[in-house]
């Protein structure tokens, strides 16, 4: 079998400004963020279909956040979360110090107004695979100096459910 | 510290995050315009946004400098295919007047999982590189159009771009200007 | 090779089962409905100090009956494959059943990117169903 051929690195960046350009500046229907994080919803979602493919099952919660924040995060944004926070009760802040895709703007006030958009789609790219993987959540952001990121997680199933351990939370088998 | 801390593969991992990308931006369009034709229009448009910057990109890597004619030109398509796509197309069908030419190639990373539906044989999934190579090329004074004759996600034996050279444009316009 | 390829999804709503005798699709519904319940069984084992058994994704056989023995795997995104082999089929290995598993788990992870393809729905692909058939077939 031939081998399949990869796109170079930049190229994502190019097509995530397009994207980004066309949601904010769209005049087909309302579109706003949601349109933006849905779309890194179902990246994420199906990405990680693949990242997981040869992968070790995760033990629990944390194991699959500390996945994302090493592995997931390294592949995509050529580097680790550099600060991982937690409650242990489903909350979580990830906090990137150089975040690829806002590292070229500089700290100018035009740009912090501009910055959460470029963020959007990754929020989504975060709520899509965890949901994948059976953790349920909303992502936000947080930017209070460029070129620093911090995404928020509340796992909200984490409320409703008690954890089995190891993070196997029993969804009830529907009717077939 | 190029690859820390992971045994993916970052490159491929980077490469399917923009196959993805690039699909959903399809799927949206798709679902953002009735009309097949308006989503070919739109990811040309696009495309020219891209182009008209990575050439930019291009030309700091590769150190490239004016091309001699359209079949110096044709080569530098090829290259930067080769850089930004990892694919080799090949150039051929040349017009005899030497002012349109060919790139023929299989699978690119664009179209990796793709697998188009019966209701969208006139989607020209790949249109946003005939908006690339239009910006791009305008950027070093050369008008220029381009278009699909072939598809092979649509069952043709491969996928065949058709570039033609309109004209050559003045040096006008500086870069940054809208 | 198989006489049955299933893959059901989260929630174990099924999305996808192919036979080689067409005719036994519902008998086969059945028996993937059933093993369906070891999957979880051997999912629950997790949560006991067991070493590493079901750290993998393939799960080994679920069960076998006079004329079939039933395999299964679970992705880490909770899709479940059911393998269904002739238990008069003797010379195949476990080798070769993992191996199965692997082609079934690559081609799903294709087809899950296709941007025309939305998860959740039912598989209609012709590239999952070639490769569900040149298993089958043992290609």
């Amino acid at each position: 079998m031939p081998a399949v051929p990869i796109a170079d690195d930049c190229l994502f960046e190019f097509i995530h400004a397009e994207l980004v350009n066309y949601v904010a500046s769209s005049s087909k229907g309302d579109h706003d963020v949601s349109t933006l994080e849905y779309l890194g919803f179902c990246c994420g979602y199906r990405i990680i279909e693949r990242l997981t493919k040869d992968w070790p099952r995760f033990k629990d919660e944390l194991d699959t956040l500390k996945f994302m924040c090493t592995d997931f995060w390294s592949s995509i944004f050529k580097k680790q979360i550099d600060n991982l926070r937690t409650n242990h009760a489903g909350v979580y802040v990830l906090l990137d110090n150089n975040f690829r895709l806002i590292s070229k703007m500089s700290s100018g006030n035009q740009y912090l107004e501009v910055a959460p958009r470029y963020v959007t789609f990754t929020c989504g790219l975060l709520r899509g695979a965890l949901a994948n993987l059976g953790i349920h959540c909303v992502v936000t952001s947080e930017i209070k100096t460029l070129p620093a990121c911090a995404f928020h997680l509340e796992c909200w199933l984490h409320v409703i459910e008690f954890p089995f351990p190891f993070g196997m939370t029993r969804v009830s088998r529907l009717g077939t | 510290m190029s690859r820390q801390g992971t045994r993916l593969d970052q490159k491929k991992v980077n490469s399917e995050l923009f196959t993805l990308t690039y699909g959903a931006l399809v799927s949206q369009l798709m679902k953002d315009y009735e009309n097949v034709d308006e989503v070919n229009k739109q990811l040309e448009r696009m495309g020219y946004n891209i182009g008209i910057r990575l050439i930019e990109d291009f030309l700091a890597r590769t150190g490239t400098g004016r091309c001699y004619d359209f079949r110096d030109t044709a080569e530098k398509i090829q290259s930067a295919f080769r850089l930004y796509l990892g694919i080799s197309p090949q150039i051929m069908n040349w017009s005899s007047s030497g002012d349109e030419f060919s790139l023929q190639f299989d699978s690119n990373p664009l179209t990796e999982f793709v697998e188009l539906p019966d209701h969208c044989l006139n989607l020209k999934y790949c249109n946003v590189l005939t908006g690339v190579l239009k910006g791009a090329l305008e950027m070093v004074q050369m008008d220029i159009a381009s278009c699909f004759v072939q598809d092979h996600l649509k069952g043709d034996p491969c996928t065949e771009l058709r570039v033609k050279f309109i004209k050559r444009l003045e040096d006008a316009i500086p870069a940054g200007e809208d | 090779m198989a006489v049955c390829i299933a893959v059901i999804g989260k929630e174990n709503s099924p999305k996808y089962i192919s036979c080689i005798n067409p005719s036994m699709e519902l008998h086969f519904q059945y028996k993937v409905h059933v093993s369906l319940d070891v999957v979880e069984e051997k999912l629950q084992a997790v949560s006991k100090p067991i070493a590493d058994v079901t750290k993998e994704q393939y799960l080994g056989l679920l069960y076998s009956t006079e004329e079939h023995k039933i395999y299964g795997y679970v992705t880490n995104t909770k899709i479940k494959f059911i393998v269904v082999v002739d238990s008069s089929n003797t010379l195949l290995r476990d080798n070769e059943i993992r191996m199965m598993f692997r082609r079934l788990h690559s081609v799903y992870a294709d087809i899950v990117c296709n941007p025309f393809f939305i998860p959740g729905e039912v598989i209609s692909s012709k590239k999952f169903d070639k490769t569900v058939k040149s298993i089958m077939y043992g290609d």
